[in-house]
């Protein structure tokens, strides 16, 4: 349907007639992550980020160090040491790769590290020399990727072109998959990490299940995956939480009214970036399972004010947290506390 | 539902509408624009489902109208679909500058009739209109189209706020219309004048009583 000649003269217009960088955004001031703040910032999480106090610094250095050692340098020792005590890997994890480190962890337990190694040169292939159908799709959905990000804002900047060439090369390495919006957020959250291509491979190691369940079935026709997920986690909402589970079925709310998106982008799409990352971290060790976790327990933290909403009022607050429910040090401990 | 009737004054009817359309049409800043007066030059793309509830008066008539916005992504299709069930109004939006969410305004219509389990009132809408030199719709195509498939036609901005508003009010006045007649086709049709209990006419979630007057069941 798409991809004709004309669709193309379409599109080249609207998004500017040429590829060259647009003019750089005016500065704005952006919060520890790249992004630019808003009137309504999170105040909890500024605090906690600027005004670290000296202490609290010190305990972040000394588990970098305690990383470092852990992971060797350029990540050499890492496999020896989570075969040797998986579980302190996994309590560390659970408590928050420090993020000088993130890229290079994520790519050493989500296994697309070795993928790269693996496949020299294929990633350069796929961007420089082959055409998707996807492109303008593509092309259309890149400024609506994280648009509140410095690294995005730029008209054809390089964080447009970096995301442009990892959405298209994972289009055309999979054409069945091909390009599903929602991807996008997980190549952008990548792409502030690490470089193209390694974010390329981790998207293949996700999709195709390197280490955990393979995501593929989130964005094949039909959404197979998330239909699956969203039943499921219906069920685990009534056998875990069963006065809101009662609630919501006679108030006739299911999960896709809420938590499509939770599933298609890993909470990437919409929750505070400090806590999509600590997700992340889990995530790409654990598997999807720390998606319910955390869904049910944003669910069990809210559940005495959500039984007493209406339906749109239910809507609305499924969709609108309060912060200190997105705290990151309040969720993750309860939502690990669920089995 | 009744147990919310303390809560906040209960609007006398409850109208379900759907956006529909193709991705990056607007279908989103058209309801933001709508519900809240607010344009987002670069929002981020709808991913499943959004919704937002906007309430008007028509004849002393308090109306709701919960409005569902779908990510236009074929793919998609997959969890959208499940919410025209019930619908008793859907705009559906393409863009003047870009001819091919014009052309695949017939398989959104043919969606909508295929999943929506009642007549659905439905506009057909022209965004992005301030886009006057990129236009490969003409506004008479557009009319032409919505006189073939009998449905109402508006162009509109999101932009500038052109006939935003105008769209959602001529939908939910024509299922409005469209309800009225039909109670009094019920009415005429039975000898006592009188509809029986609990006879569902046109909403979804909500029954006529004797008096034509709605009221929610949940």
């Amino acid at each position: 349907m798409r991809g004709a000649t004309t669709q193309d003269d379409i599109d080249m217009k609207q998004i500017g007639g040429d590829f060259e960088p647009g003019p750089v955004p005016p500065y704005k001031p952006v919060d520890r992550y790249g992004f630019v703040k808003s009137d309504q910032v999170n105040p909890t999480v500024e605090v906690s980020t600027k005004f670290k106090p000296s202490n609290e610094q010190e305990r972040e250095q000394r588990r970098v160090r305690k990383w470092r050692k852990m992971i060797g340098v350029g990540g050499t020792d890492w496999k020896r040491y989570v075969r040797r005590k998986p579980n302190v890997v996994k309590r560390r994890i659970r408590k928050g790769i420090p993020d000088c480190l993130r890229g290079l962890v994520w790519q050493l337990i989500s296994g697309s590290r070795d993928l790269l190694l693996m496949h020299q040169g294929v990633y350069e292939q796929l961007v420089l020399y082959e055409t998707s159908a996807s492109e303008l799709d593509i092309i259309r959905d890149i400024s609506r990727t994280f648009p509140s990000h410095v690294f995005f804002q730029q008209r054809h900047g390089p964080g447009q072109r970096s995301l442009y060439n990892v959405l298209k090369a994972y289009s055309v390495y999979d054409r069945e998959v091909g390009y599903v919006q929602g991807m996008g957020f997980l190549a952008g959250l990548l792409l502030l990490y690490m470089s193209e291509e390694d974010a390329f491979w981790l998207m293949v190691a996700l999709l195709k299940g390197a280490v955990n369940a393979p995501m593929e079935g989130l964005y094949l026709v039909g959404l197979p995956l998330v239909q699956q997920y969203l039943s499921q986690f219906e069920r685990l909402v009534k056998e875990q939480l069963p006065r809101l589970g009662a609630h919501f079925d006679q108030e006739m709310i299911n999960p896709s009214m809420y938590a499509s998106q939770w599933f298609i982008t890993v909470f990437s799409y919409s929750f505070p970036f400090p806590l999509a990352l600590r997700i992340w971290d889990v995530f790409l060790h654990e598997g999807v399972k720390v998606v319910f976790k955390v869904g049910l327990a944003l669910l069990k933290y809210c559940q005495d004010d959500l039984v007493k909403l209406p339906f749109e009022k239910l809507v609305h607050a499924l969709r609108n947290f309060p912060d200190d429910a997105l705290n990151p040090d309040v969720l993750l401990p309860l939502a690990y506390s669920i089995k | 539902m009744m147990k919310y009737a303390d809560e906040e004054p209960t609007e006398d009817y409850l109208f379900k509408i759907v956006l529909i359309g193709d991705s990056a049409v607007g279908k989103s800043n058209l309801l933001a624009r709508y519900a809240r007066n607010e344009f987002y030059p670069n929002s981020k793309s709808t991913i499943g489902v959004e919704f937002q509830t906007q309430t008007m008066e028509i004849d002393g008539k308090e109306i709701k109208a919960q409005i569902w916005d779908t990510a236009g992504q074929e793919r998609f299709r997959a969890v959208t679909s499940a919410y025209y069930r019930g619908a008793v109004g859907a705009l559906v939006v393409y863009d003047i500058s870009r001819r091919q969410t014009f052309e695949n305004i017939t398989r959104w219509l043919d969606e909508l009739h295929a999943y929506s389990d009642m007549s659905v009132v439905t506009v057909l809408v022209g965004n992005k209109a301030d886009l006057k030199d990129a236009r490969e719709v003409s506004t008479e195509e557009g009319t032409a189209l919505a006189e073939a498939q009998n449905l109402c036609f508006v162009e509109t901005s999101a932009l500038d706020s052109t006939n935003v508003q105008l769209a959602f009010q001529t939908l939910v006045k024509e299922i409005y219309n469209v309800l009225s007649r039909k109670v009094f086709f019920y009415q005429e049709q039975r000898p006592d004048g009188k509809l029986s209990n609990g006879k569902t006419v046109i909403l979804q979630e909500k029954d006529v009583d004797s008096a034509g007057a709605p009221t929610r069941k949940y």
